[in-house]
C-alpha cells in the first residue's frame, strides 16, 4: 500500500542542516494500522506528511496505490492522490467559522459541487462518529475529544483508502484518547481503512497498532509487528519505550526466577481461540501456573507458564503439536 | 460666519473621504497583504526575492509622511481625479498611505493561524487560490475586520491632515476657520465631530467582529 525505499528528507535551516529523515525503507501494508513512535524530533512528523506529500522527500522513491513516485506526480495528480488520503491533525485543524456539519461537508465543497449524497455521506459520517445532533454546532462549543471525532469524519468525507493520523490524541486525556483510539479501530475495521498513526505514547501504540515502526534520529531504528516491538524487542530506544508500559520481559522473566521451568509461549492466529492449556492439564494432570500474558489487538499472545511435571518436555511438546510457539531461548 | 450647514458639510465631506479611502484601501491592501502572506518564508508559496521587493515597498510606503505624500502624488491625483481641490482628491493619497498600512495588518492576521491552515487545505486536495478564498480569509475575518477599523481610523485621522491643504472637511475647517481666524470654538466642534466619528468607526468594527466571533 505504501512503500519508502531509502527516502531522505533534509531541511536547511539558517545555519544548518537538519535531517529529518535518514534513509528509510519500511512498507506499510493493507488492511492495518501502522504506528510510527519515535520522541519529538524524531523525524516522525515529517515522515507521515511525505505519505500525502505535505513534504516532499530529496532521495529515495515513495509509493502509494499504484504510484511508482509519488514525488513525480504533477499538481493535479498530486491533488486526487490526496483526496484518497484522509488526514487528521494532533491539534484538529477545524474551520473555527464552520459547523460542524460545515466542517465534515468542506473538503468536498471547497473543491466542487456538493450533491446530495454528499450530504447524506456527511450526515452518516457524523453519526458514525458519535456526533449526532451537534450538526449545527461551532468548535468553539465542542470539547476536545468531540473535535477529534469532527477531525475523523472530515477525513473521512472523500472515502479515502488511506487514513494519517499524525498524534491524534496527543492533546487528548487518557479516557478520552482510549475513545478515540477505539473510534479509528472501528471505523478501520468496517472500512476497511490502511491507517498510519504517528504518536510518542506506547499507550496508542499497544491500543490499537498492528504494526509498529520505531523512529529515532530520522531513522527506523525498530520495524515489525506488535508483538515483536513489545516482547522481542533489541534497540536501546525500543525497549525504553516497551518499558513505559511496563513491558520488560526480562524483567517479568527475572521476577520469576526461582520458580522452576518457566516457559514463554507464542500464540499466534487460530491458536488463540482454543482450550489448550486446560486440555493439556486434564490429560496430563500437571500443574501450570500462568505469571503472565497478553493478547494484543492483532490478535497475537504471550504468556509466560511455570510447568510443574515430573516431565516438562513432553508437556512442551504437546504445547508445540497445537501450534504455539515455545521461545525458551529468549530467557 | 459658521453656521450649522457649513458642519454639516464638513463632516460630509470627511465622512465621504474615510469610507471612499477605506473601501479602496481595505481592497488593495486585502490583496497586498495576501500576497505578502503567499510569498512569506512559511506561507503558500515563499518566494524570498518577490517576498522582499514587496516588503521593502511596503515598508517604504509605510514610512512616507503623509502630508508628503499628498505633495508627491499631486501629479498623480491631478490626471486621476483632474484637480488637486476638493474631497475627491485627497482620497488618491489616502489610499496610496493607507495600502501598506492595512496590507501589514493583514499579513500579520492571516499568520496567525496560517500554517496549520495552509496545511489543511493541501491535505485535502485545494488548490492554492482556494485555500486563500475558502479557508484563510474567511478563518481570519475577525483579525481581518479588526485591522480594517484600526485603518479607517487612521484614514480618518489622515484626512485631516489633507483638509489643512485644501481637500475641506473637518480639519479644513478647524484649522482655516478655527485656527487661522482665531475661532476656537470651531476647532472645538470640529474635534468633537472627528472625535465622534472615530468612536463611530471603532464601534461599528467592535460589533461586527462581535458578530462574526458569535457565531463561531
Amino acid at each position: 500500500m505504501i512503500t519508502f525505499n531509502n527516502v531522505y528528507k533534509t531541511f536547511q535551516e539558517k545555519h544548518r542542516t537538519i535531517e529529518a529523515v535518514r534513509d528509510v525503507s519500511l512498507n506499510v501494508k493493507k488492511d492495518t494500522i501502522h504506528g510510527i513512535i519515535g520522541h519529538s524530533g524524531a523525524g516522525k512528523s515529517t515522515l507521515v506528511r511525505l505519505i500525502n506529500q505535505l513534504e516532499k522527500h530529496d532521495q529515495g522513491t515513495l509509493e502509494v496505490f499504484d504510484y511508482t513516485d509519488i514525488r513525480r506526480l504533477n499538481k493535479e495528480s498530486m491533488r486526487m492522490l490526496r483526496k484518497r488520503i484522509g488526514m487528521v491533525f494532533q491539534h484538529f485543524n477545524l474551520l473555527q467559522s464552520k459547523t460542524v456539519y460545515e466542517n465534515v461537508l468542506f473538503p468536498i465543497s471547497a473543491t466542487g459541487k456538493v450533491t446530495e449524497s454528499d450530504r447524506q455521506r456527511a450526515e452518516q459520517l457524523i453519526e458514525d462518529v458519535g456526533l449526532k445532533g451537534n450538526e449545527n454546532t461551532y468548535p468553539t462549543k465542542l470539547s476536545g475529544g468531540m473535535k477529534q471525532r469532527v477531525g475523523i469524519a472530515r477525513a473521512l468525507i472523500n472515502d479515502p483508502a488511506i487514513l494519517l493520523c499524525d498524534e491524534p490524541t496527543s492533546a487528548l486525556d487518557v479516557d478520552t484518547t482510549k475513545h478515540i483510539l477505539d473510534l479509528i479501530r472501528k471505523i478501520k475495521e468496517n472500512r476497511g481503512l490502511t491507517v498510519v498513526l504517528v504518536t510518542h505514547d506506547m499507550h496508542v501504540i499497544k491500543e490499537v497498532c498492528d504494526a509498529v515502526s520505531v523512529m529515532h534520529d530520522g531513522i527506523v531504528v525498530d520495524d515489525g509487528t506488535l508483538d515483536d516491538i513489545l516482547f522481542a524487542a533489541t534497540h536501546p530506544i525500543t525497549k525504553r519505550l516497551t518499558e513505559s508500559i511496563g513491558f520488560n520481559m526480562e524483567r517479568i522473566a527475572s521476577d520469576y526466577s526461582e520458580l522452576p521451568n518457566l516457559t514463554l509461549l507464542r500464540f499466534q492466529g487460530e491458536v488463540t481461540s482454543q482450550k489448550i492449556l486446560s486440555t493439556i492439564i486434564k490429560k496430563t494432570g500437571a500443574s501450570i501456573n500462568i505469571l503472565f500474558a497478553n493478547i494484543t489487538p492483532s490478535k497475537e499472545g504471550l504468556m509466560l507458564i511455570s510447568i510443574e511435571s515430573s516431565d516438562p518436555e513432553a508437556i512442551k511438546a504437546h504445547l508445540r503439536a497445537k501450534g504455539v510457539e515455545i521461545l525458551n531461548d529468549r530467557y | 460666519m459658521i453656521g450649522i450647514d457649513e458642519y454639516i458639510q464638513a463632516f460630509n465631506e470627511t465622512l465621504y473621504m474615510t469610507f471612499a479611502s477605506t473601501v479602496f484601501v481595505g481592497l488593495f491592501g486585502l490583496a497586498l497583504g495576501v500576497m505578502l502572506f503567499v510569498y512569506a518564508k512559511g506561507g503558500l508559496r515563499p518566494n524570498k526575492r518577490i517576498y522582499s521587493v514587496l516588503s521593502v515597498l511596503t515598508s517604504i510606503g509605510r514610512s512616507i509622511p503623509f502630508l508628503i505624500l499628498i505633495v508627491l502624488l499631486i501629479p498623480v491625483t491631478r490626471i486621476i481625479v483632474g484637480t488637486i481641490l476638493g474631497p475627491s482628491a485627497a482620497v488618491p493619497a489616502l489610499v496610496v498611505g493607507g495600502i501598506p498600512f492595512y496590507a501589514r495588518l493583514v499579513e500579520l492576521a492571516l499568520f496567525e493561524k496560517g500554517h496549520d491552515l495552509k496545511e489543511t487545505g493541501r491535505a485535502f486536495g485545494l488548490t492554492d487560490t482556494r485555500i486563500i478564498i475558502k479557508i484563510l480569509i474567511p478563518e481570519s475575518l475577525p483579525s481581518l475586520v479588526r485591522g480594517l477599523t484600526v485603518t479607517a481610523i487612521a484614514l480618518a485621522g489622515f484626512t485631516s491632515i489633507a483638509g489643512a491643504i485644501g481637500a475641506g472637511g473637518l480639519g479644513d475647517l478647524a484649522y482655516l476657520y478655527g485656527y487661522s481666524r482665531n475661532r476656537p470654538q470651531v476647532t472645538w466642534v470640529a474635534t468633537v465631530l472627528i472625535v465622534a466619528l472615530i468612536l463611530a468607526i471603532q464601534l461599528t468594527g467592535d460589533l461586527t467582529v462581535k458578530k462574526l466571533k458569535k457565531t463561531q
